[in-house]
């Protein structure tokens, strides 16, 4: 097993009249383990081209299915209008704009939704988009190949 | 205009055969500018002993704390699951439009942006009826 981190400070000087100073860490661990770490992940960073509709930035899979996974999402432009919308099949959870990252866990709920119900999908808006973003999960399944 | 910063640190000694460590600090702002964000619900707890999905932001004013936040703009929703992790086995589903998102564990905690809309509610439900307390901040235009 392996122990990974997730620690999100908020904070502000002038948002409200006293200051907002806000920390939070949690251990990524395994569903239904008292302190299993999880031991798999996977990251990329890849140019989003606008115009191309919804893509799947994450499929889900029966192995991660209903379990503890993490999804970290970055978009890494620096124009301010430039904007991603991140959905869950046809649910919108919002947009995410140029230097704006986002960190939730993903149920991957093949059981009850099927692979693509479940998929986090992305859209750019505006301009190509950088995007990087980090998996943290309990397994993944995986297909033959053509040439098995 | 306020500066609210949001910093997310992900790290791991033994993940992979070399050390990772994930550091990025976002600045939040309203839709499309380098504005910062002015308004927020404040951090807020909640309370529940249902197993059933229970309310946590009510896009439209019609109940729970009283929202204001404009559609498709530049929101953040941050939720902790501030329960012990116990066994593992208790966590909270959170969900937008009865869709599940995914499951906070005792410790676990969250940050999204949030685009709101006709019906796109965040709701939780926990996994058991014992208590289970949240919290959350709202930022939003």
């Amino acid at each position: 097993m392996a122990t990974t981190t997730a620690t999100i400070t908020l904070s502000s000087a002038d948002l409200l009249s006293d200051n907002l100073s806000l920390s939070a860490t949690t251990t990524l661990n395994k569903g239904g383990t008292t302190a299993t770490g999880l031991d798999q992940f996977r990251m990329e960073r890849f140019i989003l081209a606008p115009g191309t509709g919804q893509v799947d930035l994450i499929e889900a899979t029966t192995a991660a299915s209903e379990d503890a996974n993490y999804v970290y999402i970055c978009n890494k432009n620096t124009d301010p209008t430039h904007y991603v919308v991140v959905s869950i099949y046809d649910v919108v959870i919002g947009r995410l704009y140029a230097g704006d990252w986002m960190f939730m866990p993903w149920d991957a709920d093949v059981v009850a939704l099927g692979a693509g119900g479940s998929a986090i999908e992305v859209e750019a808006e505006v301009a190509d988009i950088t995007l990087e973003y980090c998996l943290f999960h309990n397994g993944e399944t995986k297909t033959a190949s053509d040439d098995s | 205009m306020a500066t609210t910063t949001a910093t997310i640190t992900l790290s791991s000694s033994d993940i992979t055969d070399n050390a990772l460590s994930i550091s990025n600090t976002a600045t939040l702002t309203t839709a499309g500018t380098d504005t910062g964000i002015t308004e927020t619900t404040g951090l807020a707890r909640v309370k529940t002993n249902s197993g059933s999905n229970t309310l946590l932001l009510d896009f439209g004013l019609t109940g729970g704390v009283a929202q204001d936040i404009t559609a498709d703009k530049s929101a953040k929703v941050y939720i902790k699951n501030v329960n012990d992790r116990g066994d593992g086995t208790k966590f909270v589903n959170i969900l937008i439009k009865t869709r599940e998102i995914g499951r906070l564990y005792g410790g676990d905690w969250m940050l999204i942006p949030y685009s709101g809309g006709d019906g796109e509610d965040i709701e939780y439900t926990a996994s058991d009826t014992t208590e289970t307390t949240l919290e959350y901040c709202v930022f939003y235009e």
